[in-house]
């Protein structure tokens, strides 16, 4: 089987590059970086980091991009990445099917209703099993099948399961790339130490992280790790920072990816960047570490009136 | 204040009820005076109406004392009070009517579904919003010179990264040593005997409980292969199975086409029986002319039941 070769980050980092904004500052799209479709794994280790709702969020950014996106779940056991994007009803056929021979490749992906550019694919159903002896290879064949395809997609986002079993394998088989999903805590880092040295062992040496529900205010007082140390202790390329956000159970429990979220919060526009970021294979160069204290205002009596 | 002041006073606050009674008297006094002659009876009217008027003048000229009585019994502190009063009432019944309502609908999805947390039946129909560049909107502005950045309202110093290329590498390294790991291809049952020809370096054992732990396979490597890459036609199992159906259909078919013969043959037997019967000769020998006897006779060995359900048509 053949593969396109895993393609190594165009722009490496260096040391105090230029702002971001210098580089996307009056564009509207980004631009499209290395040889298409790019297989990239979500994956963390750790359980509970938000490997799922980054994968959502970039494939709907991807697809809102006009960037056409397969969001494959393969989470076996237990699989949430069609309830993320509100298409848990649509799901008849699965990965499974194909194999078996009960469905083609193209009906078992399901569209999104909003979102054309955007389609979900998971393994299998909860209850069904997969054949063990080409359990490894499912992926790999699933990628290659939609390589060939009459439209290729731009990008196949992999949902990784969690943990370094047998979903783990399967899930990083056909992958090129990788973005690592990390909480700033020393449990998901240790986690994502593992999994990225694993990566590295099978041959994925593009790796950015995601640095996921990062608070400022805990970061200011020194209770929480900042996006910054994570990235001394991991040596990986930032990909981008989201902010711990209330409006991601709210849009979960919607069905809704956050980035669609209508007026914007900070995790969406983070994921945004995020996805900006993983189009043109770039990395942050700077990280928004602390607020700055603003000066405080005379407080009178009549100031609950304007005066 | 003395009890009976109040008493003067609430007794002319209740005058103004007293016109009507004066004036029921008037009406009766007028009914019992009109036999009387015409001009008595016109001067009683002008007196009438002057006394209506002096009694009309008297409730007016209470009025303003009322008012007064008023205002000086109800102060600035009792409307205050009674506000305040009313305003506690309003805040405590509210309170209590959100809590009852909170506490019969809370984490219901009803009550989700109200708050527009949760959506029925349009989960997934969000409307793209139109796109802005996330680097540089009204909520996000970034500051070159200063190096800072504004994000929904708040302002950020931005910090650049400190990681190299050398760093990087170096991470690498750490990890490649530490983690020494082989991509396992091959997933073997645990309890399974493992194969010849595979390393056993490159074999994953799956516990019993795994969803990938399948054990039946109904299709082989080649062509689940196969079936990932069909780009167009019907699937494999699919076509199978119709395969399948259609020869069985086909074999079925046969055996109707048979079945149906025999009954048309039985049906004709059946007429000439008839026939014969009514001219008087002998049926059996009139088949045996017929049909040869062999198809009857072949007939009779395949469908028992069809033989006994002629010969109940016989019978009658």
């Amino acid at each position: 089987m053949a593969f396109s070769p895993r393609l190594l980050p165009a722009t490496p980092p260096s040391r105090c590059p230029p702002p971001a904004s210098s580089r996307h500052g009056g564009r509207t799209a980004p631009e499209l970086s290395g040889p298409t479709p790019r297989v990239v794994v979500v994956t963390s280790g750790k359980g509970g980091v938000g490997k799922t709702t980054t994968t959502a969020n970039l494939a709907a950014s991807l697809a809102r991009l006009s960037l056409p996106a397969v969001a494959v779940d393969a989470d076996a056991g237990l699989r949430n990445l069609d309830l993320l994007l509100g298409l848990e009803n649509r799901v008849h056929l699965t990965a499974a099917d194909v194999l078996a021979g009960d469905c083609r490749l193209d009906q078992a992906l399901v569209r999104h209703r909003a979102l054309h550019d955007l389609q979900l694919l998971c393994l299998s159903k909860p209850r069904s099993k997969l054949p063990l002896a080409f359990g490894s290879k499912t992926l790999t064949w699933v990628a290659d099948a939609l390589r060939r395809a009459a439209n290729p997609p731009a990008f196949i986002l992999i949902d990784c399961p969690a943990g370094v079993d047998a979903g783990f394998v399967t899930a990083i088989a056909p992958a090129e790339e990788a973005v690592l999903v990390t909480t700033p805590d020393i449990t998901a880092l240790r986690d994502a130490d593992r999994v990225a040295g694993l990566l590295e062992c099978d041959g994925i040496k593009d790796i950015k992280i995601i640095v996921n529900r990062v608070r400022p205010d805990l970061v200011k007082g020194e209770d929480m790790m900042s996006a910054l140390d994570v990235q001394e202790m991991l040596g990986l390329p930032l990909l981008g920072v989201v902010p711990e956000d209330a409006e991601v159970i709210r849009s979960t429990n919607r069905g809704v990816p956050l980035v669609l979220n209508d007026p914007p919060t900070p995790a969406g526009l983070a994921l945004e960047q995020a996805t900006w970021r993983l189009v043109e294979r770039d990395a942050m160069t700077a990280v928004m570490v602390e607020e700055q204290e603003r000066p405080k205002k005379k407080v009178g009596f009549f100031s609950f009136f304007g005066g | 204040m003395a009890p009976a002041t109040i008493a003067v006073s609430l007794s002319f606050r209740l005058v103004p009820p007293r016109p009507c009674s004066v004036r029921a008297r008037w009406l009766r006094q007028i009914r019992a005076s009109s036999d009387g002659n015409g001009v008595a009876n016109g001067d009683r009217k002008v007196g009438v109406l002057e006394r209506k008027v002096g009694d009309l003048r008297a409730v007016v000229a209470s009025v303003p004392p009322a008012v007064a009585a008023l205002r000086r019994n109800i102060g600035l502190n009792f409307i205050a009070g009674f506000c305040l009063g009313i305003t506690l009432l309003a805040a405590v019944a509210r309170q209590v009517i959100s809590r009852i309502h909170e506490r019969d609908n809370k984490g219901s999805v009803a009550d989700l579904i109200r708050r527009g947390q949760l959506k029925s039946g349009q989960r997934g129909m969000a409307k793209p919003r139109v796109y802005d560049d996330p680097f540089n909107n009204p909520l996000v502005k970034i500051d070159e010179g200063t190096s800072t950045a504004q994000v929904f309202g708040k302002e950020y110093r931005l910090a650049p990264v400190r990681l190299t290329t050398e760093q990087q590498a170096m991470h690498q390294k750490r990890r490649s040593r530490t983690y020494q790991w082989k991509r396992p291809t091959v997933f073997l049952k645990e309890g399974d005997s493992l194969p010849p020809d595979v390393d056993p370096d490159t074999v994953r054992w799956i516990p019993v409980n795994h969803p990938f732990a399948a054990a039946s396979t109904e299709v082989d490597e080649e062509t689940a292969k196969q079936n990932v890459y069909q780009k167009d036609g019907v699937p494999s199992r699919v076509k199978a199975e119709h395969e399948a159906l259609q020869t069985r259909l086909e074999a079925s078919h046969d055996v109707n086409i048979l079945s149906s013969s025999q009954r048309n043959m039985q049906r004709s037997e059946r007429q000439i029986r008839l026939s014969n019967e009514s001219s008087g000769q002998n049926s059996l020998s009139g088949i045996a002319n017929n049909q040869n006897g062999q198809p009857t006779l072949e007939f009779e060995k395949h469908s028992p039941d069809n033989s006994s359900q002629s010969k109940s048509l016989e019978e009658q």
